[in-house]
């Protein structure tokens, strides 16, 4: 079954909005900000593509979000922008379902709530941080403002989590349980997150302020945060479907070859300079097949898929494809038509977990 | 839901972990004995005035044979070791498994969180601490470890829906198989115990600290535990190549959201109703069909309330218990724990007593069963409330409900 995409909403480095992705892609930058990182020599500064949220406001009124931490915020943004694109954001959405996909969680209030017993008692422990910080906060948010009554799902699978839950998506609309998922990726960046990223390749990164992450024996990945929704509906059912289809989602593993891909293909791959997953790239990324690579509008993030579908959809509705932005690779290529080529979204996690996203 | 009802999935195997036993028999054994396992937690002190007793499993796992990758969490260890039950049940092995299309669908709380409290202790001291507790979380993800230690292709999904999650997995793990996208999927669910749950719970004030009492009047909140159980489904392809007689099916599931509140079920139970609704419309069957129901029962004032409620409106008459008065609630694991037991008492035609139960809330319009009792029927229902406002409910059918 095809899945059709309604409508977008994404935050992340870039800015908020479609417009905002689609003005990075054709401007192929995106400066990342700066977050300090401690260290046993004092804290240091490491680029991160950091979201911001204050638009949510134009949404949902400051005393409803003053409990909600940035995670989830990062979603109900993307939610909104997603339902509002689509001219559902007013509708009764009691057969919509809704899935979030998450790498890390809410890593800050995690933390946050480790902080409130470990720096005086177990009798501190905070309800309201331990209850904001399970994984599925974001989408119970989620449903809570949007009224969103059908059924709800949270997935953490690492780099496999968006085409995962996608996965998800699909079987409950193939089996009628809903008329449409709100369906989303967010994963955001922390002190701690910060802290350990330093340590394993801080000293390693090569080109720590720019991301090239075709040039796959550097060391240059950047940590990124952000949310991407998706208003999806089965093929025929759609409002209106500007972005394309979503025509398959695969997951396996990489075997011994290379990734297949199909004639009249163009791949978009999730490599994202860090030389954990650059090897399988290297090895498995097909000769001949025209591949773009655009984390470096976004950063390094578990879900990161979830972008390049997104970038996958705005291609689709432009008729073109954008040439891989920053430094290294294919930075040099000019915009190219898209014609009739599908786009395959492809992401490897760590132990060559493979995940295939076929947008037409 | 699409007019034809959906294809009943077959359970092949089932495993199960969890205080009562190490294994589906011995936990059966202990619970039709009445036997309630709980004590201070082993593995954690704390500094609350009070102990608050869980359920804990003694063994610690070690000698789980685990070729690829033995520095696990405990979590992943616990799904390892139901799944590798479940498996020999099916009277499958790692051989035959390669052959197959196999997914692998897990439903967990601390099996997703990047939460080691001794490392972020030592990163508040600024001590550097050793990576190898991050290391070790990245490795331990649920559903991946069971995937890289049997070596399957297929698709992969851990669900943290907290306290549904696993009910949710194996409700997905049935759409997987239903679908053709596997032959044979491995889902269900794991959660170790941990000091820094048993904080937030007893931080919500909705722990007791006596034996939980679910149901019961003088009910005072939960008990945490930990475990894991796995279910086999497999498609009715595999199922004939392999040989296989038929047991006992998923016919159902249903899920929804509250959208009402982060950690309390919507008063009226407005989720919880339409999961029920879904669950046994997608199957065509109806309440008086239903032998029994496993209730989520933790033991807290509102869920029990709630879901006493809803049972008496959408399941008149039908037996009730809960189980967690035997395994204490185990999170993200309890959704599978409970379908294992579901699924073994229907195959047995009968369900224990509720354990804790013994003064009825005349607040509440109905009450669990108080002793062991023969089930005629072969059809159960188990149910999930989960924070966040998630509900998910499974059907499960003898093969007799078939033909």
């Amino acid at each position: 079954m095809k899945i059709a995409i309604n409508g977008i909403g994404a935050v992340g480095g870039f800015g908020c909005g479609t417009d905002a992705l689609a003005s990075a892609l054709h401007s192929g930058r995106c400066e990342p900000g700066r977050a300090a990182v401690k260290t046993t020599r004092g804290p240091v500064e490491i680029p991160v593509y950091l979201a911001d949220t204050s638009r949510l406001e134009d949404f949902v009124n400051k005393r409803a979000l003053r409990r909600i931490d940035h995670f989830s915020k990062m979603a109900l943004l993307g939610s909104h922008l997603a339902l509002k694109e689509a001219g559902k954001l007013e509708e009764d959405h009691s057969r919509m379902g809704v899935i979030v996909a998450t790498g890390y969680g809410a890593a800050h209030t995690t933390y946050d709530f480790l902080d409130s017993f470990l720096l005086q008692s177990d009798s501190f422990s905070s309800p309201t941080c331990f209850s904001s910080s399970v994984h599925n906060a974001a989408a119970a948010s989620i449903s809570m403002l949007l009224d969103i009554t059908g059924p709800g799902l949270t997935v953490s699978q690492f780099e496999m989590s968006a085409a995962s839950a996608l996965l998800a998506a699909r079987s409950w609309l193939e089996e009628g349980r809903v008329d449409s998922v709100l369906f989303g990726t967010v994963d955001e960046y922390c002190d701690v997150l910060g802290y350990c990223w330093h340590r394993f390749y801080g000293e390693k990164a090569a080109a720590p302020h720019e991301m090239r992450p075709l040039e796959f024996n550097m060391q240059s990945a950047i940590p990124g945060e952000g949310a991407v929704f998706f208003l999806l509906t089965a093929e025929g059912k759609e409002t209106a479907s500007p972005y394309g289809f979503i025509e398959d989602i695969l997951i396996g593993r990489c075997g011994k070859g290379k990734i297949g891909a199909a004639q009249g293909t163009r791949l978009f791959i999730g490599a994202d300079g860090n030389m954990t997953f650059s090897s399988y790239y290297k090895n498995h990324l097909p000769g001949g097949v025209p591949t773009t690579c655009y984390t470096p509008l976004y950063g390094s993030l578990p879900t990161g898929q979830a972008f390049d579908i997104a970038i996958a959809a705005i291609s689709r509705m432009n008729g073109k494809v954008f040439p891989s932005p920053g430094a290294g690779g294919c930075a040099d290529m000019p915009e190219r038509p898209l014609g009739d080529d599908k786009i395959d979204c492809i992401t490897i996690g760590g132990e060559g977990e493979l995940a295939s996203v076929i947008l037409h | 839901m699409n007019n034809a009802p959906p294809t009943p999935v077959a359970i092949t195997g089932v495993g199960c972990i969890c205080a009562p036993g190490n294994n589906l028999a011995e936990c059966m054994e202990s619970l039709f004995k009445g036997e309630r396992k709980l004590g201070p937690p082993m593995r954690f002190t704390s500094s609350h005035a009070i102990t608050y007793p869980v359920f804990n499993i003694a063994d610690d796992l070690t000698s789980l044979a685990i070729i690829n990758t033995p520095d696990i969490s405990r979590t992943g260890k616990l799904g390892l070791k139901a799944a590798f039950e479940a498996i020999a049940c099916a009277g499958l092995d790692r051989q035959r498994l390669k052959s197959k299309r196999v997914g692998v669908c897990m439903g967990t709380t601390l099996g997703s969180v990047m939460n080691n409290a001794d490392f972020y202790r030592a990163y508040l001291e600024d001590q550097d601490p050793d990576l190898a507790a991050i290391t070790m979380y990245l490795q331990s993800n649920p559903a991946s470890v069971i995937a890289r230690e049997l070596e399957l292709t297929g698709p992969l999904q851990t669900v943290v829906n907290a306290c549904s999650s696993s009910t949710d997995a194996i409700g997905i793990g049935a759409m997987w198989v239903r679908s053709g996208l596997c032959d044979i999927v491995l889902a269900g669910g794991a959660d170790e115990l941990s000091h820094i749950a048993c904080n937030g719970f007893i931080s919500l004030m909705i722990t007791d600290s006596g034996p939980c009492k679910p149901f019961d009047r003088d009910r005072r909140g939960l008990n945490l535990g930990e475990g894991a159980a796995m279910l086999v489904l497999e498609s009715e392809d595999s199922k004939k190549e392999r040989g296989v007689q038929n047991r006992t099916f998923v016919l159902g599931y249903g899920a929804s959201c509250d959208a009402y509140h982060l950690t309390a079920p919507h008063p009226e139970g407005r989720g919880l109703r339409r999961a029920v609704g879904e669950a046994l419309a997608a199957c065509g069957i109806s309440a008086p069909d239903v032998a029994f129901v496993n209730a989520h029962g933790t033991g807290t004032p509102d869920n029990d309330r709630v879901e006493s409620h809803v049972l008496c409106d959408m399941m008149p008459g039908v037996p009730f218990l809960s189980t967690k008065g035997y395994t204490g609630h185990t999170l993200g694991a309890a959704g599978a724990i409970e379908a294992a037991f579901t699924v073994a008492c229907l195959e047995k035609g009968a369900i224990p007593a509720s354990a804790g139960f013994t003064t009825p809330d005349p607040e509440l319009p109905s009450s669990p069963v108080t002793g062991e009792m023969s089930i005629p029927g072969n059809v159960a229902v188990s149910e999930s409330l989960a924070f966040g406002g998630h509900n998910g409910v499974l059907v499960f059918g003898k093969k007799e409900v078939l033909s």
